[in-house]
């Protein structure tokens, strides 16, 4: 009782240090093996914090245009001054977006100045369509700007900053041809941090529910911040409801099993203080915890599941627990050290996220083998039934022991294997990540159509530009802005929005400013260019304010920009990486990727199309490689470890082999029927592989004793069909990661199960005599 | 208007093209065509692109519309709703119809439309925008009296009935 006790609380203990410690990290790209080409180092970047993927699209439904029209821009009005989103954009042009003290730098930021001297036949032609507009419908948008702005530098730098596609404009703001008010909001989050975008969710949610007369209309979001949120919520979901499932289907089984609920709940101390040691761990080793790492931990560390089953099963009439424990520990002790050594494998790959598993799954299987070992051996009931008298457990050893062995099984099963992986249809591995955790169909159709018709950017592509300086990327980007122009003509591509777009280089901000008139000389071409017209002659003085403080500004600087909302705009197109800068053009619509491709042509590597999905795609064909490299070291050291635990090669095979065999015959069995492998097929693989060690040591250990035979086979039923029940319930599951997961394991259990007894040498049958145990009476 | 020292005078045409269409075509001193269709304008000059806005941007079009179109139909209804109508004067004599529009955006730019008519024949409009400006038209026949050198004055004075 004191030592339940004790051990209770030191869980307690471990329970509360690591609730104070853990700090998971959602982040996807914290997992990933470190970049090796520039292509995948960006891609890391952008994946959490490229403008694309930052990008939520609203869509408000429900209601009469022009209720519509006033959410939206009640919404607008809401969410501007938010800390959370750097851009929200309903279609409305609004000139607080320049900010008022910034207005006389028009003329440096609008083209115009490139090719127009402000002079008096410019200004008389301007005048002349400014005189037409007025007395056009245009009037009244025009009059209160035209003493200031006569030839429209605002207008023109509007025209220039809203999405060249964007949608129609209905009420002032944006409509979609199924009667939605659209919207485009920035968040300050990354796209891949599902908990930061939930906040923005919800911050828009929040906002928008607060407005009048939003009871009735529908708000609907897509984008890959909200797509993450989603896939998030429905993995847990139904990870949730399936766990709910086979733990009860678990307790039933355990219960039938060994009839007895101290035993049930004693033996799931080991497993407890495994997980939570684990977790305790990677608090102690790491700031934070991945986590992936600690989905991938807990499926492998269903293999420590096994230790307390094995002793429940050996237990004997009247003996006490230490004393069956006692007679398994050598076993169980080579089986969670090769685990462990396998593992090992895992932290020498280098990669931080299998760092973190194998610290967690080392320290798991190893407390929960010595917690098995000499904690609950102690706390088990004295009073117990032994198996080994059940009648139908007689029987089935006894159709187990008849069972042929041949020899030619391995031989058979290798060829078997071999030509299915031949035939197998589709490409081995699958490299797409997405793949695994797919979006339901009409939620892609429904993002399509919005990016469609508000012209947001492609998540997919980015053409970038590297150049040592933030200046020199301004100053490339405009040069290339009439070859990205010529593309958008030949419809190569929709829009490519280019930094230079927001704010010109420096240099081409004062040659500008050169072409600015003096006051006086302004003011003679000014009157020149009114002769004949009816304005007023002092109408235009804030006009030639204007143009004097535009003379003598300091040029814009991204740093200063980046006040404004259009400067965030800017800065998240502007990058600074290990002693260079990145210009992020975003690109919508790509019609022919080559002629894109082709802007990198003679650049030497200043310009490059990056796609995002070739880029993922390497970066997974990477990591899988490090994955596939430590599971080749890790079977290596198992070899060695299982031969010199048994100290011999004869019987290490009749372990090993069977495990191989099984874990080869999932693999080409999963691509016969046309499964693409992806890294949770493997890890997956590797649990299946712990499990059938398992089967294949207690197997092949013979100890001559007919009873201890039946025990050995009861545990491994008990196992077998645990594992069956839980991984099995999974296969079922709609979501391919978990699906993935449940299929391989409960394939790979059956597998290694039937093998290892098909391929274990066949048992001594002799009359079970308790005392007198032969542990050397085996024969193959 | 106040932005110019002297009244602007162009001239052209007004077409109803049935439903919510209008389109005002400009021929003097400039070629211009502004359509109204579907809750957008679009503005067309010769040699440039097109330009479209929405009509909620443009208020005094907004009223224009509505005006036009519901006296053009002979929709009282529409009128009402749109306005507060106030009318004076004899159906075979001249008579006045004042519309204010009820709708506080717009008024917030168009302040009132005065029609002047004579029995079954409109003969001006006169457009008063908030801001103070005046916008005459001059209907049919009396477009050709137009003045070489208007004044808001003469020009009320044509309207409401030198014959």
């Amino acid at each position: 009782m004191v030592l339940l006790m004790a051990w209770l609380l030191v869980l307690a203990g471990l329970g509360w240090m690591v609730s104070q410690r853990l700090k998971v990290s959602t982040d996807l790209r914290s997992f990933m093996p470190a970049p090796t080409t520039p292509d995948q180092r960006l891609l890391m970047e952008q994946v959490g914090d490229g403008p694309g993927s930052r990008l939520l699209l609203l869509a408000i439904s429900g209601q009469s245009d022009v209720q519509l029209a006033a959410l939206s821009k009640g919404l607008v009005g809401a969410l501007r001054r938010d800390p959370r989103y750097t851009q929200v954009l309903n279609g409305s042009f609004d000139l607080a977006a320049l900010d008022p003290s910034l207005l006389p730098y028009r003329y440096l930021l609008s083209p115009t100045l490139d090719t127009q001297p402000l002079d008096k036949s410019y200004l008389a032609d301007q005048l002349q369509q400014r005189l037409d507009d007025l007395s056009s419908p245009a009037a009244s948008l025009l009059k209160g700007l035209l003493p200031r702005d006569p030839t429209l530098e605002m207008l023109k730098l509007a025209e220039r900053w809203t999405p060249k596609k964007s949608p129609e404009v209905r009420e002032g703001v944006w409509f979609s041809t199924q009667h939605e008010a659209l919207l485009l909001v920035q968040t300050s989050a990354a796209g891949f941090d599902p908990d930061a975008q939930q906040r923005a969710i919800d911050g828009i949610q929040h906002a928008f529910h607060a407005l009048p007369g939003s009871a009735g209309a529908k708000l609907e979001f897509s984008g890959p911040g909200y797509f993450s949120v989603v896939v998030g919520a429905q993995t847990r979901h139904q990870a949730d409801w399936i766990g709910r499932i086979s733990s009860v289907g678990f307790i039933v089984l355990m219960l039938l099993a060994y009839r007895s609920l101290s035993s049930l709940l004693l033996s799931a101390l080991p497993i407890a203080s495994a997980a939570l040691a684990g977790i305790a761990a990677l608090t102690v080793a790491f700031p934070e915890v991945h986590g992936i790492t600690l989905a991938f931990g807990f499926t492998l560390l269903g293999v420590a599941q096994e230790y307390p089953i094995r002793v429940l099963s050996h237990r004997r009439a009247g003996e006490d627990a230490v004393q069956s424990v006692r007679a398994l520990w050598p076993l169980l002790l080579t089986a969670i050290a090769s685990a462990c050594i396998a593992y090992l494998a895992f932290y020498a790959s280098g990669v931080n996220g299998l760092k973190q598993l194998a610290v967690f799954t080392i320290v798991g299987l190893l407390v929960a083998g010595f917690s098995t070992r000499y904690l609950l051996s102690h706390l088990l009931p004295v009073q117990v039934r032994d198996v080994a008298q059940m009648p139908w457990l007689e029987n089935a050893r006894a159709f187990v022991d008849r069972l042929p062995r041949p020899r030619w099984i391995p031989v058979v099963v290798a060829l078997l294997i071999v030509l299915m992986l031949a035939v197998a249809p589709g490409p081995f591995w699958q490299n797409d990540l997405a793949a695994l955790t797919p979006l339901p169909r009409d939620m892609l159709l429904h993002d399509a159509r919005l990016r469609e018709a508000l012209g947001a950017p492609d998540v997919r592509y980015l053409l970038v530009l590297q150049v040592p300086t933030e200046q020199g990327v301004l100053a490339l980007s405009e040069k290339l802005q009439p070859k990205v122009d010529a593309l958008v003509a030949q419809h190569a591509v929709d829009a490519l929005e280019l930094p230079s777009l927001y704010l010109p280089s420096i240099a081409t901000q004062r040659a500008r400013q050169q072409q600015l008139p003096d006051r006086s000389t302004l003011q003679r071409e000014l009157t020149q260019a009114m002769q004949g017209l009816p304005f007023r002659p002092d109408l235009f003085q804030p006009f030639l304010d204007d143009v004097e403080t535009a003379r003598s500004l300091t040029p814009l600087t991204p740093e200063r920009y980046a006040q404004t909302p259009l400067g965030q705009r800017l800065a998240a197109m502007l990058v600074q990486r290990d002693g260079h800068w990145l210009g992020l053009g975003t690109v919508s619509g790509v019609h022919d990727a080559a002629a894109l491709h082709a802007l990198g042509k003679d650049s030497e590597g200043s310009v490059r199309l990056l796609d995002l999905k070739a880029a993922s795609e390497s970066l997974v064909a990477a990591y899988r490689t490090r994955i596939l490299q430590a599971l080749l070291a890790a079977s290596l050291l198992l070899v060695l470890a299982i031969t010199l635990a048994l100290r011999s090669l004869r019987r290490a095979w009749h372990v090993l082999a069977p495990m191989t065999l099984a874990t080869f015959l999932v693999l080409a069995v999963e691509r016969i029927v046309g499964i693409e492998i992806s890294l949770f097929h493997l890890v997956a693989l590797i649990l299946a592989g712990g499990l059938g060690l398992h089967y294949a040591l207690f197997f092949e250990r013979d100890t001559g004793d007919v009873a201890e035979q039946r025990r050995t086979l009861h545990a491994t039923i008990v196992c077998v069909l645990s594992a069956l029940l839980v991984f099995g319930m999974l296969g079922w599951a709609t979501i391919p990661v978990l699906r993935a997961i449940g299929l391989t394991v409960s394939l790979g259990v059956a597998f290694h199960f039937c093998l290892s007894i098909l391929m274990a040498p066949h048992a001594i049958g002799r009359l079970s005599d308790p005392g007198a145990e032969d542990s050397h009476a085996r024969e193959d | 208007m106040q932005v110019l020292d002297r009244p602007l005078v162009v001239s052209g045409e007004l077409a109803w093209l049935g439903g919510d269409q209008l389109q005002r075509r400009v021929d003097q001193p400039n070629q211009e065509t502004a359509t109204i269709a579907n809750g957008e304008v679009t503005q067309q000059r010769a040699g440039k692109p097109p330009r479209h806005f929405s009509l909620k941007r443009a208020p005094q079009l907004q009223v224009l519309l509505d005006s036009f179109v519901a006296l053009l139909s002979g929709d009282a209804g529409r009128l009402q709703q749109a306005f507060e109508i106030r009318y004076t004067g004899v159906a075979s004599g001249p008579w006045v119809l004042v519309l204010t529009p009820r709708d506080a955006a717009v008024a917030k730019s168009v302040a009132s439309i005065t029609i002047d008519g004579d029995g079954k024949q409109s003969r001006c409009m006169r457009m008063q925008e908030a801001d103070g400006d005046l916008a005459i038209d001059l209907l049919g026949p009396l477009a050709a009296k137009m003045p070489a050198q208007p004044t808001r004055e003469a020009l009320q004075a044509l309207c409401q009935g030198a014959r």
